[in-house]
């Protein structure tokens, strides 16, 4: 292997949809029983290649249904590709939709204990980090206090913070530049800026193409599922722009 | 040592799953952490309540039953603990089964986004409401005692029936999951099939009121197996046949391998579906 961080070659993603209204157990055992195949496949990617390497900072863009969210969940290793070979080297970190899956219930402090180990690191090392995760996210004060006690930016704030306190290899991002206020979301600039300088390879996946002008070192432009120009950042997005 | 994910390498499924729920295990201590906890802070009683929701259950059920019939069974069997131990296996089952399946189907929403492998969700589940039953043992042990039964020496051997019944649970729970997350109707199907496996299961009635017919299926019962073995290493009441022991340890190896083949073979196509 070479010193590809990533290395995405003819990465193809097929998936099965039921026709109808078949999400019913009773439907499913009708429609076999009649022979009645409600099943289509939809190719959500096709013909992918592209490689990363190390401190590169790769932009996605494209349309909605492009198939960006999906080539992030195959690269995260939570789909597995349909045909094709993904090569990752090390952790990946993904930070998408921010504060999904954390429980009301639990406090801040039990929040990130949870999510970091979910995220492959151990409970000690977590314990110590927490301190600096809460701190970061100027929620020192309120750390011990359920989840559902907080603001919905107070969350966002503690779900980015999590994620980029994480020791690892790739970072993703996920259309998280515009999420809290003005300030927060100045905060996390840097934030993610401090990252990329630190070497990081990072994913970028955003609608706003001025951040990819600033932060992206090459540009991978989907369309319907299929690779449309692999290059330079600045030569992909001038394209992009004009269709 | 960073590691390497390389989707086209081929591995062997049990050895590297079981590696990895060893190397998730402070994941796991957590979730079933997280899943105790939140038990209880949601009610008032606290812990306690894992202790009274059981013997409230029993009491109903015993009070019913011994106006209608006698506080012993023909062979002499005190009723109330008799209905105590069904309730307190049946409850393991059934809220071990559905907690581990909820676990999966209800967590895709994190699955969908962190590389976690879905079984470590429902091992966590099956664990805590293992746990549960544990504690429930001492509400067992007051009744018991109380009646004026006294507690076997065997009663360590409970163990073996908890670890028989986190394979079935686990096992049950891999392969319905797939169906709660594909089929919206699958829950309420699932909550009829429970209720007609709770009264085929000697909870609250002795087996020998029953017809040859009846005593033949409720024999079929797995879960008939399992009680029985608990009431007799727990408290040396009613029989256990070694054909009990070698139906609960092979239904429960049949679950838990028969679920993890139908969980791989479906999962991925199911969570490629949302």
């Amino acid at each position: 292997m070479t010193d590809h961080v990533i290395k995405v070659s003819n990465l193809e993603l097929n998936y099965v949809v039921r026709h109808g209204r078949a999400s019913t157990l009773k439907e499913a055992v009708i429609s076999a029983i009649k022979r009645i195949n409600l099943d289509i496949t939809v190719s959500a990617l096709k013909d992918i290649n592209f490689t990363v390497d190390r401190g590169e900072v790769l932009a996605i863009v494209g349309h909605n249904g492009a198939g960006k969210s999906t080539l992030l969940k195959i690269l995260s290793r939570v789909l597995p590709p349909t045909n094709g070979v993904v090569k990752v080297r090390g952790n990946v970190a993904p930070m998408l939709e921010l504060g999904a899956g954390f429980n009301p219930e639990l406090s801040g402090k039990e929040n990130i204990l949870l999510f970091g180990v979910l995220l492959g690191n151990s409970t000690k090392s977590m314990e110590s980090k927490s301190v600096e995760i809460a701190e970061w996210a100027g929620l020192t004060e309120q750390i011990n206090l359920p989840l559902r006690t907080y603001s919905s930016g107070m969350v966002a704030r503690l779900a980015f913070a999590i994620a980029t306190f994480q020791k690892s290899d790739v970072l993703i991002i996920d259309e998280i530049l515009g999420v809290g206020d003005a300030e927060f979301q100045k905060k996390s600039r840097i934030r993610i800026l401090d990252l990329i300088n630190q070497g990081e390879t990072t994913i970028l996946v955003t609608h706003d193409l001025d951040a990819v002008e600033e932060l992206a070192t090459k540009v991978l432009w989907l369309d319907h599922g299929r690779q449309v120009a692999l290059g330079p950042t600045q030569k992909v997005l001038d394209a992009y722009r004009q269709a | 040592m960073s590691n390497i994910y390389d989707s086209s390498a081929r591995t062997n499924y049990f050895s590297e799953l079981t590696t990895y729920l060893w190397k998730q295990r402070d994941l796991i201590k957590l979730l079933v952490k997280r899943d105790i906890s939140v038990r209880y802070k949601r009610s008032v009683l606290g812990l306690l309540w894992t202790m009274l929701n059981p013997l409230l259950t029993s009491l109903v059920l015993w009070f019913v039953f011994v106006t209608i019939f006698k506080p012993k069974l023909a062979d002499g069997t005190q009723f109330a603990p008799y209905v105590l131990a069904g309730v307190l296996i049946m409850t393991f089952f059934n809220q071990g089964f559905i907690g581990a399946a909820e676990s999966i189907s209800g967590g895709v929403g994190i699955l969908q986004k962190v590389y976690v492998k879905p079984q470590v969700f429902a091992v966590a589940s099956a664990i805590s409401n293992a746990i549960n039953f544990l504690l429930g043992l001492f509400a067992l042990i007051v009744v018991t005692l109380m009646v004026g039964d006294g507690i076997s020496i065997f009663a360590p051997l409970t163990i073996l029936v908890v670890i028989s019944m986190l394979g079935l649970t686990i096992g049950l729970a891999l392969m319905t999951s797939i169906l709660f997350i594909r089929f919206d109707d699958s829950k309420n199907i699932i909550a009829i099939s429970l209720q007609l496996l709770y009264y085929l299961t000697p909870v609250f009635y002795p087996k020998d009121i029953l017809d040859d017919k009846v005593r033949f299926v409720v024999s079929l019962n797995p879960l008939s197996s399992y009680l029985d073995i608990f009431r007799h290493v727990f408290a040396n009441t009613g029989t256990a046949t070694p054909i009990d022991w070698l139906y609960m340890f092979s239904t429960s190896l049949v679950a838990l391998f028969t679920g993890l083949i139908i969980f791989k073979r479906f999962w991925a196509r199911s969570v490629v579906m949302m």
